[in-house]
Parts: structure tokens; sequence; C-alpha cells
């Protein structure tokens, strides 16, 4: 009896259908929405170009909502890609497409297992990293979190599913959250290497060099001392050499150097520093920083421990249950409301609309470079910010408009009764305020903001709404 | 016993005439008194003299000297004197002059010292720690430093020494009041005075002997040695000399060395320096035995040319030479001349001879260390902690040191024992016995 072969269905040129999974092709950039990942079950990426292939998993795991970062992804004619990265952050390879019935299985279980996953939706951001973590750790059924080490990784180390949530100059950071989840009981940990980093920018793109240690300089010139020993004349074998043949003569005795150990014999060497003169006999070690330029003393450098982190019974819990930290969460703002509220009020101004056909809006400013707030702030001072943030806020809208945090760089506001126009107007203003408030605060950094405005529909749910609005700031 | 001495003696005293007097005691008179009393005593005025009649040009080299703040190199020579390192560079850091680089110079140590050197110059308190993996002696580690010194003057000193605060200051400031200077040595004073009665009769012998016979010789321009343990030279003299030649005695060599070139070398008394003597009479007669023996090596050897009438003939480093010569090893001699004097003429007197210069001696002694006083800067002990310890200073110098260093010339004379000692490695001292160095 003839095998029945499973049925493939191309759907479009971008998605096939099989075993009643919708695959999402991706072999281009031009065109691609990755949010388009949220209404399929997994993600085949073309393998044939391993840097393409790179930059989607990239921003697929990277992105923020967990029916992205968390769908199955594998790779078609991927069998040359030798990127560990690229490995930690799919599920599978395949072949031809003519495979896809053979990924059933683990697109059902990831699918089922990310079922079961609740999340909180903090606004800290640690906890959102974390929490991000465990869950892909738990959807993937993989128990250990190890670094890799990685030619593109500013920390010399990868975890791939944290380091795509940075850019490269922010993903020391990545360490101080592993830690923090430690602490937590999330993880437990093992010694695996230790790295140095730039004290600078906490780059570990080092040049380590012997140099001066009196200028810094690289530029030297070494040579062996020699003692000769009827006359006690030390000095640098130059001082022995004359200009007719190779033979060595003493400058103080003139007398013929014969044989090392005997007559004469190199006790040690001198370094001359070709910059700026200095005699020496050791070298300093210094690290330049390829990132930042900083020349630093190997001793200035900042040792950090890599480690080799295991999810815990407690963390498998947490990935189930939804992570919320007890010591890095950020407690609910003074003039915002919790996410669930907000949504709760936002149903409650559809339902009103429905019936007065009155004019309002739901609002979101997003800050572009979380990461790099994170990293370069620390979570007090991003904590500090976000205060601030809502209060500039607060003071520029009405008191009956509601403010709340969709995730830690997300802060969504409703606008009731006014015209979008003039929501827009505010809002314009508010960027205003808050970038000139964060360029006097802080002038090393330059936080992005983005916004968006849209009118409430009726004729559409609460979570649309919002789905369109994050949508749009994507 | 002691009554019958005595009433003999009182009678030998009574019978004494002075030509009697002078038959008897020639050698105190003539040698003794009239070179390390009388023209001690009269030269130690002049130079009091024109010291004061000098403090404004003092005054201004001293200024001239400041205003140029030039760099002075300090370099410290040495085999495991790692220990010591810390206490010395204390001292240097408290420097009035503090426009100096220390160079602290390991040859080849088998102690802990390279671990110290290491973290006294990470730590910044040494500018450069030079090792020498292999031992190559005293001279070869000076002449090492030299070649990392970047200073106008250069300091040698020990590792065992600490000093004053002003030490460098002082011993910087000859060089701007004479340019022909090429070299200076400080004051070196005995700092474990207190551990043993052979160093009490150092400490003392320090202060009068070696101290003002310094003064005395630097103002007669025939001063001969700069002590290691803290000496000050131009740094373009010790280019032109090459630096140090193998020891032992390389202090007094590179001292002829820079007078025979026609540079000047003095003493400064007020830039002190504190070492460690000896502190057995074994182990102080190993030293002596070194030193005295450089004598011969040295002056009567290796610069028996500046007592020939030749092209670089000086009448002061002749004079220096006849100095040093007569009133060691000649003066040696006749003392056992005139022990075998008094023996074979006057042996039924010898007790009362005896008696008789162990007073004079003594006597000399007390009227010096009292009347010397005056001419010391400081001291860093009660003077009034030695008085004791004076009488036993006639064995001291009389029989002890006399017989060490009769031995030592004997042994340098007919063995060349120099050349043998540990104290330099023996693939270098070999060298220098063959070429006659």
């Amino acid at each position: 009896m003839e095998e029945k072969k499973p049925e493939i269905e191309q759907i479009s040129d971008s998605v096939v259908k099989s075993d009643g999974f919708s695959y999402l092709i991706i072999d281009r950039f031009d065109g691609l929405v990755v949010e388009d990942v949220e209404f399929h079950d997994a993600v085949i990426i073309d393998g044939r170009d391993e840097a393409f292939v790179r930059q989607i998993v990239r921003r697929i795991r990277a992105h923020k909502k967990h029916d992205i970062y968390l769908k199955p992804v594998y790779i078609l004619r991927g069998a040359t890609i030798t990127d560990p990265f690229i490995q930690k952050l799919t599920d599978g390879t395949l072949y031809s497409l003519d495979q896809l019935p053979f990924l059933k299985d683990e697109t059902e279980r990831i699918r089922t297992r990310s079922s079961e996953l609740k999340f909180t939706e903090s606004i800290s951001f640690e906890a959102q990293m974390i929490e991000k973590v465990i869950c892909f750790m738990y959807t993937s059924e993989d128990r250990v979190l190890e670094p890799i080490p990685y030619v593109y990784a500013d920390i010399n180390y990868s975890y791939p599913i944290l380091s795509v949530n940075f850019s490269r100059h922010d993903e020391h950071s990545i360490l101080d959250i592993l830690e923090i989840a430690e602490k937590e009981g999330i993880f437990e940990s093992e010694f695996h290497d230790k790295v140095y980093l730039c004290g600078n920018c906490n780059s570990g793109r080092l040049s380590y060099r012997e140099v001066c240690p009196k200028c810094s300089s690289s530029n030297s010139k070494t040579q062996d001392i020699i003692h000769h020993f009827p006359c006690g004349y030390v000095g640098p074998i130059d001082d022995f050499t004359n200009e007719i043949d190779d033979e060595l003569d003493c400058p103080k005795c003139n007398k013929r150097l014969r044989h090392i150990g005997v007559d004469y014999d190199k006790p040690s060497v001198l370094h001359t520093c070709n910059n700026c003169g200095h005699k020496f006999q050791d070298y300093n070690v210094n690290a330049k920083c390829m990132s930042c330029g900083q020349d630093q003393r190997a001793e200035q450098l900042a040792e950090r421990t890599i480690k080799k982190y295991t999810l815990t019974k407690k963390g498998e819990m947490a990935a189930i249950n939804g992570f919320v930290t007890t010591a890095k969460d950020i407690e609910e703002i003074i003039g915002s409301v919790k996410y669930e509220t907000f949504k709760t009020m936002l149903k409650y101004e559809i339902e009103r609309l429905r019936q007065t056909e009155g004019s309002s809006n739901v609002c979101a400013i997003k800050i572009d470079n979380p990461s790099q707030v994170y990293s370069q702030l620390g979570s007090d001072v991003q904590k500090d910010l976000l205060i601030e943030i809502v209060k500039v806020i607060r003071s520029n809208i009405r008191s009956s408009d509601i403010i709340s945090f969709q995730n830690s760089s997300t802060i969504v506001l409703s606008m009731n009764e006014i015209p979008t126009r003039i929501a827009k107007k505010i809002l314009s203003e508010i960027i205003d305020i808050l970038k000139r408030l964060m360029e006097t605060t802080l002038k090393s950094m330059e936080v992005q903001f983005h916004t968006h405005v849209i009118p409430l529909d009726y004729g559409m749910s609460p979570e649309m709404h919002i789905h369109q609005l994050t949508k749009e700031l994507e | 016993m002691i009554e019958e001495i005595l009433d003999n003696y009182l009678r030998f005293l009574q019978s004494l005439n002075v030509g009697h007097f002078v038959r008897l005691f020639w050698f105190y008179i003539f040698f003794e008194f009239i070179r390390y009393f009388v023209i001690e005593w009269i030269v130690l005025n002049i130079w009091r003299l024109s010291k004061y009649l000098n403090r404004d040009k003092y005054e201004k080299a001293r200024q001239e000297f400041l205003f140029e703040n030039p760099l002075v190199s300090i370099i410290i020579p040495g085999k495991n004197e790692g220990k010591h390192i810390y206490k010395l560079i204390r001292s240097l850091k408290e420097q009035t002059y503090q426009n100096i680089e220390v160079i602290v110079i390991d040859d080849g140590s088998d102690d802990d010292t390279p671990t110290i050197g290491r973290d006294l110059e990470k730590a910044g308190w040494i500018d450069q720690f030079v090792r020498n993996e292999i031992r190559g002696g005293k001279a070869s580690a000076a002449n090492t430093g030299l070649r990392f010194c970047k200073g106008k003057f250069i300091v040698h000193l020990d590792a065992d020494c600490s000093y004053d605060r002003d030490a460098i200051e002082k011993i910087i400031i000859p060089f701007y009041l004479d340019k022909q200077v090429g070299g200076v040595g400080g004051n070196v004073m005995v700092r474990n005075y207190k551990q043993s009665l052979a160093t009490t009769l150092q400490a003392i012998e320090y202060f009068d002997t070696i101290s003002i016979g310094r003064v005395v010789t630097s103002k007669l321009g025939v001063y001969r040695i700069i002590s290691g343990a803290f000496g000050a030279f131009r740094a373009d003299v010790l280019e032109k000399v090459k630096g140090w030649d193998i020891g032992p005695g390389l202090d007094g060599d590179i001292t002829v060395k820079i007078r025979k070139i026609g540079y000047k070398i003095k003493f400064e008394q007020d830039a002190i320096c504190l070492t460690n003597a000896p502190g057995t009479f074994k182990k102080l007669a190993k030293q002596r035995l070194r030193w005295d023996k450089s004598l011969i090596r040295f002056r009567i050897r290796k610069h028996h040319d500046v007592l020939l009438p030749n092209q670089s003939f000086k009448f002061s480093n002749f004079i220096s030479f006849v100095e040093n010569i007569t009133y060691n090893l000649v003066l040696n001699v006749k003392w056992y001349v005139y022990l075998s004097d008094m023996i074979i003429n006057y042996r039924s007197l010898i007790l009362n001879i005896l008696i008789t210069n162990f007073l004079l001696y003594t006597i000399t002694n007390f009227v010096k260390f009292v009347l010397y006083s005056v001419y010391r800067k400081r001291s860093h002990a009660p003077m009034s902690y030695f008085l004791i310890y004076i009488p036993c200073m006639v064995i001291y110098f009389g029989y002890y040191l006399r017989i060490v260093r009769s031995v030592a010339y004997v042994q340098e004379l007919f063995f060349k024992l120099s050349y043998n000692d540990p104290w330099n490695p023996k693939k270098t001292s070999q060298h220098a016995k063959r070429m006659g160095l």
C-alpha cells in the first residue's frame, strides 16, 4: 500500500501550511514586518546568507512580545551555518520545504509549552529580561544558559537570548541582569571564565600591549645589557659594537669580548622608549579599548565573571506563573495605574463612546533605546527617570486622563473627550519637554522617544486598539 | 702587686725629662699627636673660619641649586637587600629636595628582594627597580643603575642606610660652590651604636676619626674616599670615568679615578647618613680587612702612577696618596719598629712605657672627643653616652685595628687575597687579578 504523502499547502509566496500549522517564510528584507510572525505558528528563514539569518533571528528574538520571540524558528538550507549564536536561537534546520511535516512535533511542543506560560508585564527592565530568558528556556526545554565565546559580542561571550536585546555596546548589562536572577533564585551558577572589560565603556575588545611605564607608548627598542667582567663596564650592546666588523669591543677598556660567561655576560635587558627616551627594564601592560580608544593599565580593567546558569525549580515556576521580582520590580509609579486597570478603563471608555459618539484617544510613548538607558543608568536611576517622565506627562494632561506602563519602555495613556489632532499636539509638546529635560539631566546620553496616537473606535476591542498602537510603535 | 707597679710607675714619671720623654714616646709625639691632633685641630679651625667667611657664597650656591632644580638620580645597588629598602625609601620620601628619581638595582638576589622591589615600584615608592638575573658584583650593579639614570647628579647609596631629611640637598650644594667638584662624600654615622661594644667604639671612630678626618682632608684637598654608603657624583664625570671598576674598595677607586681626570673631591659634613655598623669584632675585622686591602690594591698597585711625575701628575693627588700611604702603611710598620725599639732598648721600662702610652692616648682621645664636639654639626646620640668608652679606644685603635690592618697588608701585599674575596664574584675578580686592576 502506498504511503500517504503529508500535505503541504502554499498559501502565498511567504506562507505555507502543513499539518494545520502556518509557517511564515522569510527570505528577504523587502516588505518584512516582524510583527506578522505573531499570526503564524512558526518561522522559516532562508539560510543561504548567514548574515541575513542572524539579522532576522535577532529581530524575532529581540521582540518584546512573547507571541513573537517565543515562536519556533527554523532555517531552510541552513546546513552550512555554523554561527553558534544562530544555532542557540533557532529550533532546527530543514533542507527543503518538503520536510515541513517533520517539524510538526517540534512546533506543536513549543506551542504547547508557550501556552502554559503566564506573563506579568513587569515595568522593571530587568524583570522583563529575566522573564524573557526563562520563558524562552522553558519553551526550548533547555535548562542551561551557557555563555558562548562570540566574536561579535563586546564582552567576548554571548548569552544569545539575552544578547539580542542589547546593542553590542550595552551587552555588559547582561551580566548584571543574570546576577540579579541568580540572587532571586531563578538560576544556579557555575564558574565558566573571567573577562576583562574596558574601565570606561565596558567593552571587551581590548588590545594588550607592552608599553613604556612613563609615556605609555608601545614604540620602544630592546637591547641586551652586557657586563664586561674585567673592567666592570655595563652597557647596552650598542656600546660594544664597532663599525668595522661584527666583533664586540668594550668601550671602557677596549678589550675584545670573547666568550659569554667567561669574560662577559648578559645579565638583563634595557628597553628604550622611542617616544620619550625613558629607559626601563619592565614594560607596563596596557589594554587599549578598540571601542572607545581608552588606553589603560591592565589593573584598571573591570574584571567580570562569566558563569554558566542552570534554571532552578523556582525559575521554572517563575516562567510558568509569570516572573515578578521582589527586589528589582518597579512599584506602581505615582500618577499611573496598573496596566490591567488601564485596559479595563479603556474597555469602559469604548463602551461609553458607543453611546455618546464622542472623540477619545489612546496614545503611547515609547523609549526607543531602553537597553541603552538601562545599561548606562542602572536600575535605580532608570526608575527615577520613569517617575520624572510620568510627572511631566501628568502635568500636561487633564486629571481625568489615565497613564499606565505597558512595560518598562512603553507608556500608554488615554486622552478622552478631545479631538485626535489636539491629542497629537499635546503629545508632541510633552515630547519636547521630555527631550529638554533629558538633555539637561542626562548630558552624556540621548533618550529617544517615539509616540503614536489612535482615536478610539467602538467597533474595536481594547486589545485591538493596543495591538494597533504598539504595532505602529515597532 | 698593684702598689708596687704604681710605685714603680711614679718613680718612672719623676725620672722623665724632655729628652727622655721624646726618646721613649717619639711615635706618639711625632706621628699621632702632631698629625692626628695638632694639625687636625689647626685645619679644623681654618675650615670653620672659611665656612663662616663663605656663608654668603654657600647660600648663593644653595639658591642657585634650588632655582635650577636639577634631577638627582639615586642609585641603590645591592644583593639580598630587600628587607632594608623600605626603611631607606621612607627616609628618601622625607627629603627636603624632591626632584629625585630612585633606582634600585638588584644584583641577582636569591631572596624575596625582587618581589619587594617590584611592589615598591608598582606603588610608586621607587621610580625603577632594575634586576640583573645573574650576580655581577657591586660595581656592575651600580654601572647597570647608571644606564637608567637621567639625572644631572648621581647619588650612590647603600640599602641598609637611611638619611637626614636634608641630606640630598646638602650633598649636592658643593657642586654649585665649586664647578670643578666632581664628587662629594656624605657624612656616615653609626645608627646601631648601642647594639654592642663593637658598634659603640665604631660610633666614636666615625665621629672623631672618620668624619673629622674627612673634614680635614677635604679642606686640605687630599680627601681620598667617597663612601659607598653616601656619595654624590656629577653624571658627566661618571660618564667620563665609565663608572665603577671591580671591588672590593670600588668607592676609593672611583674617587681616585675622578681625581686623576682633574676634578675635585669634597666631603660634606652636614649631609648625614646613618648606617648599621658590624655588630661583632669578628664581623668588623672582616669588613676592615676588606677596606685595608684596598689600600695596597688600589693605591700601591693600580693607581701607583699618581706618585710618578708623568703628564697627568697632580700635586694634590700626589699628597693625598703620600699622606694615605704614610699614615696607614708606613706608620703601621713604624709602630712595630717603635715597639721593637722599646722592647730591645727599654725592656725593663716596657710596662711603664705601655702605661704612659695608654694614658697619653686616652687623654688625647678625651680631649679630642670633647674639643671636636664644637666642630660636629649634630649628633644623633648623646655625647655623654660615649665618654666612659673613650679609654677602650686605645685598645681599639692601637691594637685591634692596627693588627687587623697589618694582617690585611700582608694578605694583600704577598697573597693578593682581595681577589679571592667572595664579596665580589669570582668570574670578575679573576680578570681583575690577571689585569692588575
